[in-house]
């Protein structure tokens, strides 16, 4: 019966879904498990890493009943742990390994679990509403396969699984990257934004905007942006449709060759462990929904974007988290500006008859703005290194927004290895301490590192900034003013201390 | 009372337990972990629970009868500095058993101390000298001997709420079943590979049996699959797992504490233990797997306690450097001269103390001693009563130097704090070890030397207040006094000059450090504490594994600014107050180093032995 192997082969990742409140009686273990990737890896492996959790998520519970495991370090793997749903539990195993840079922060491990959960649940609702619909949990394990496998495939590069690591300390996954504007652009936004408000009518419609990966507006609540803000980015924008385009978006990763060779084999593994694959998801499709399936997205002759996903001529809806409502998506492309509209569904009784109504309304009313404002914004466009400012490395995060900037990945890579593995180090530290209390962290940090780099972060009323600095001749104080000087430019002097 | 969760588990089914907290949360239980990953068919517990739950019955009156549950309030929290456990409750239960009226003297001791009710003050007395008429109140209890101890001085509050720390274990009646228990802030637990409890800093090992063997369950299922379990988080809790061999070692916190901390001081435990019984119990273990390693250990719980103790009050815990009394420099050279010629005649080492501060020490040729088998020889001779009430010869293991075999170690206490340790090979070398204490004992009589460290321990270290403040930081406009007043006047109340409120120096050579003694406002221990984990923050995070060390931090938050410089040659930890200036900090810490540098003969043992290993 031995106990199977927590690094057979050359795995360096396993993920995993499971619901507590099933298999509880023995023998019936089996039924808790919803998801495991990888799927071909054997029911006793499975059991193993989800009885290893569920056995220290009780444990944990013992001393800390009000928050459970949330991560396992051992020598070789770190299990990070999010409770995506009430019992329900999401576990990712993955191999430490020096030497391919294999180096992480726990926090930014667990945000890659909140996400799948979140764009999960947008598209397909609470994992716990499909087991209540379904109690034999098929309906949930047909959705959950494809749709994390679909999303792992993203972080492909080759055959390799790229997670977030030390090199991407300066990014925050989970926010929304937003595009300055110049004041008379913002005047077309805002106005274009009204037309696309009142697009369906009497009925109020929910709006976002994009130029390039970059925000430009938004009328939905923060938790909601983020999360069509990722989609679109991931599926829908001019550089995911033409996913040739190198993006500097971290949510989209190597070129379309690899992530064909990683999805080639996607499906077998899509519910192949899954006998009970149940026809029928409640789409009257017959047939199981992959909102992140590949290059399924092309942009039709009339500027929206089409895709198949949702069967021939149908039009995807996404549920909203704030208002749990449920949405049409109709995404609307010119040039680099790409324009998501949100029908709620009581606008729409006749289906896709209305559908096509919204869309006419948009290209009537709005085509003149479009053009307005995709001018505007391309003239004040800065280019991939708009952001960057010279001298510094930074990341900024607006944790109430859910909005960061970074410098560009480009100029991030200049930094050494030892730099950026002192920054993560630092960013693991600001994570345990904002983990220790509740309300807002005031705190300032700044180390010199051994290679005499200036790793710095600053906490204040709910915003962040993490910036390396690797000028060998600066003090603290000569430091301190750099901070100080960018505070006061870039970001109206809210990380000032003076 | 039955609960009905524990009548479930296999070990103490059918067993009355009389529990005073009962676990109103059936699902956590730690017998249910153990199912779980039994359950799986993986792992295969020992077989600990037979038999070795202590059967409790009902008459019990220490915890059924008297058990009432004493709610000892904590809301004399002190701002940004509490440690409190449970998020938003500010209530810890102590239970308190009606008759142990000899447990009355000390009411609140959540975690010895840890979360007494008002800001509290602790340290050896006396050597605090004129710190604080706090700790004064406390001299009585010298008579019983209590070195370390914590005491209660808030102004308001100290007369409801006093609580001292004693040695010796404490909390016995419970176990994991227990709400208590389970909100203790800190566990440790020892424990064989086959799940045998050895050690349980709170509970009778006993009859925590069936938590040990899940304790053994989780690490023995991480390593059946090939991996090996450091650390497990949840909210404010970390779990530390430690292997060392045929021994677990596993620390339960939520203090605020760093894991490269906390495993710092499971690894210090381990080397306590190795003192006491030196590793050929290993040996032991690889005969019979289920050996029983209680007996080996009984009766040192206070070494234990005490060495507990001090990962809160004792910088040499995660310094892993020591520190000496300050002494005159001829005193200190007299007493190494003598202790250098009784090193000459066949003595391994030579050592004389003064508490946990060393006055000087002696090495044979190329044997040396590392700071950490100093700490853990100190609390073992300091924590053991027996030590002082004559002169011992006792077998004892250097766990760094050599774990593999006993030394033997003469110990007498000149007076209640000074002492003389010499460590031989030999078994049979007492006398000749009492002959050398009488040459030693002679020489500090002659050269005043006992005087010397009385002076010292009455008068204390260096202190924030004291240190000279250069005439050009002194004209400084922002500095409100003006300069005809002396330094110490500046800064009556609020430390040293400049906001600097504590330092701690570590010279790396000389494997020594010197700390600033407390000053206010950084005065109760519950304040101490919390600047002795910010210290250990830092520095955790300026030797940051692979990375480190770094040479500067900088570092402010609600509580402290905290500057860090490592260079080759020393390190310096400075606190100041939060809203410190920066550049003037900078120029503090700059003196600060001057400062140390010019009494360096008077705090640091100077020209020993090289202390390589």
């Amino acid at each position: 019966m031995g106990m199977a192997s927590m690094s057979s082969g050359s795995e360096s990742l396993r993920l995993c879904v499971f619901d507590l409140r099933r298999g509880q009686n023995e023998g019936q273990e089996l039924d808790k498990i919803l998801f495991f990737y990888p799927p071909d890896q054997t029911f006793s492996t499975q059991l193993s890493v989800i009885g290893l959790s569920e056995g220290l998520i009780t444990f944990t519970r013992l001393f800390s009943p009000e928050a459970a495991c949330e991560v396992i370090e051992a020598e070789r793997h770190s299990h990070v742990f999010y409770e995506a749903e009430p019992d329900i539990w999401m576990v990712m195993v993955v191999e430490k390994n020096k030497e391919i840079e294999a180096i992480w922060r726990v926090d930014a491990l667990q945000r890659i679990l909140k996400e799948v959960h979140s764009l999960f649940v947008m598209f397909h609702g609470s994992i716990r509403a499909l087991l209540e619909k379904e109690p034999t949990g098929g309906l949930t394990r047909s959705h959950l396969y494809p749709f994390i496998t679909d999303y792992l495939n993203d972080l492909f590069v080759g055959k390799k699984l790229q997670l977030p690591s030390f090199r991407e300390t300066l990014k925050e996954r989970g926010t929304v990257q937003m595009l300055t504007l110049a004041r008379d652009a913002a005047i077309e936004v805002q106005s274009l934004v009204g037309v696309l408000d009142s697009c369906a009518g009497t009925v109020r419609c929910h709006s976002m905007i994009l130029f390039h990966d970059l925000l430009v507006s938004t009328t939905l609540s923060p938790d909601d942006t983020v999360d069509v803000f990722t989609y679109s980015v991931m599926r829908l924008t001019r550089n995911a449709i033409s996913s040739g385009t190198s993006s500097w978006s971290y949510l989209r990763k190597g070129s379309t060759l690899s992530q064909i060779s990683s999805r080639s084999s996607s499906p077998q593994l899509l519910g192949s462990s899954d006998p009970s694959l149940p026809s029928g998801n409640g789409n009257n499709a017959g047939r199981v929904i992959r909102p992140l399936q590949h290059d399924k997205w092309s942009k039709g002759t009339d500027g929206f974007l089409v895709t198949d996903i949702w069967g021939r001529d149908a039009t995807p809806t996404i549920l909203l988290q704030q208002t749990q409502e449920r949405v049409y998506l109709l995404t609307y492309q010119y040039k680099n500006l790409t324009l998501v509209l949100l029908v709620p569904d009581n606008a729409i009784v006749n289906g896709e008859l209305d559908i096509s109504f919204v869309k006419h309304q948009v290209i009537e009313n709005a085509s003149a703005k479009i053009l307005k404002v995709e001018e505007k914004i391309t003239k004040g466009w800065g280019g991939e290194n708009a952001y960057h400012v010279s001298g510094y490395r930074y990341l900024i995060v607006d944790t109430d927004m859910e909005v960061s900037r970074a410098s560009p990945p480009g100029k991030v890579a200049t930094l050494a290895k030892e730099t950026l593995l002192a920054q993560n180090k630092l960013r693991e530290t600001v994570d345990t301490e904002k983990s220790r209390t509740k309300e807002e962290k005031d705190m300032e940090i700044s180390i010199r590192a051994k290679n005499n780099a200036w790793v710095m972060a600053r906490l204040t009323r709910g915003k962040e900034l993490y910036m390396a600095l690797e000028k060998a001749s600066e003090t603290l104080l000569d430091a301190t003013d750099s901070v100080q000087s960018f505070s006061h430019k870039y970001c109206s002097g809210v990380f000032s201390m003076d | 009372m039955m609960t009905s969760d524990l009548s479930s588990s296999p070990s103490s089914s059918g067993t009355e337990f009389a529990d005073p907290n009962p676990s109103t949360d059936p699902e956590t239980n730690s017998e249910r972990v153990q199912s779980q990953l039994e359950s799986m068919n993986l792992s295969e517990p020992s077989e600990v629970s037979d038999g070795s739950h202590t059967d409790y019955s009902g008459g019990d009156d220490d915890d059924e009868n008297a058990g009432a549950v004493e709610v000892a309030l904590s809301n004399g929290n002190e701002g940004g500095v509490s440690n409190g456990c449970v998020a938003g409750t500010s209530v810890e239960e102590e239970i308190e058993g009606g008759e142990a009226s000899s447990r009355a003297e000390y009411p609140v001791e959540m975690e010895a101390g840890e979360e007494p009710p008002s800001p509290t003050s602790s340290g050896y007395d006396g050597e605090r000298g004129s710190s604080g008429g706090a700790t004064s109140t406390y001299k009585a209890d010298d008579a019983s001997e209590d070195e370390i101890r914590e005491a209660n001085v808030d102004g308001d509050t100290a007369s409801q709420h006093e609580a001292a720390w004693l040695p010796g274990k404490r909390h016995v009646d419970e176990d994991d079943a227990s709400i208590s228990w389970r909100k203790r802030k800190k566990h440790f637990f020892i424990l064989s590979n086959s799940g045998k409890p050895i050690y349980s800093r709170y509970g009778d090992e006993h009859k925590l049996a069936g938590f040990s063997a899940t304790l053994q369950a989780i690490i023995s299922f991480v390593e059946n699959g090939g991996d090996r379990v450091n650390l497990v988080k949840a909210g404010k809790h970390q779990v530390v797992f430690l292997v060392k061999g045929p021994i677990y070692l596993v620390c339960i916190s939520c203090t605020d504490e760093t894991y490269e901390y906390l495993r710092g001081q499971l690894d210090l435990l381990y080397g306590q233990m190795i003192l006491i019984l030196t590793k050929s119990i290993d040996r032991c273990f690889e005969k019979n797997a289920k050996f029983d390693m209680t007996p080996l250990l009984g009766g040192t719980e206070a070494v234990f306690s005490s060495l507990v103790h001090s990962f809160s009050w004792n910088p040499a815990t995660f310094l892993h450097a020591y520190t000496c009394l300050p002494l005159p420099f001829g005193s200190r050279q007299a007493t190494g001269t003598v202790l250098q010629d009784v090193c000459a005649s066949g003595v391994l080492f030579a050592l004389v103390m003064c508490r946990h501060k060393v006055v000087s020490l002696a090495g044979a040729q190329k044997a040396s001693l590392h700071p950490d088998d100093l700490l853990l020889l100190s609390n073992f001779v300091m924590s053991s009563e027996s030590f002082r009430t004559s002169e011992s010869f006792s077998p004892i293991c250097l766990p760094r130097y050599n774990p593999q075999a006993f030394l033997h170690a003469y110990v007498h206490f000149f007076d209640d704090d000074t002492y003389v340790m010499l460590l031989t090979t030999r078994s049979d070398a007492f006398y000749h070890l009492k002959d050398c204490r009488i040459r030693i004992e002679a020489v500090l009589l002659k050269s005043n030397v006992l005087s010397s460290i009385q002076r010292s321990i009455a008068e204390g270290g260096m202190r924030v207040e004291d240190l000279p403040i250069d005439r050009l930081l002194r004209q400084k406009p922002n500095q409100g006094q003006a300069g005809h007043e002396s330094p110490r006047d500046v800064s009556v109340g609020t430390g040293g000059p400049f906001g600097l409120w504590h330092f701690m120096y570590r010279s790396i050579y000389l494997d020594q450090y010197i700390s600033s003694e407390f000053s206010p406002p950084v005065t109760s221990h519950r304040q101490q504490k919390s600047l002795y984990r910010a210290y250990q923050k830092l520095y955790a995070s300026m030797h940051e594994n692979g990375l480190g060390p770094h040479k500067t931090q900088y570092r402010r938050d609600e509580n402290y600014t905290l500057l860090c410089w490592v260079t080759p040659d020393f390190e310096l930890y400075a606190a100041f107050d939060p809203l410190a200036d920066k550049a003037m900090a900078i120029k503090i810490c700059n003196q600060v180093c001057q400062r140390v540098k010019d009494v360096e003969n008077e705090v640091f043992l100077q020209g020993a032995s090289p202390f390589s290993w």
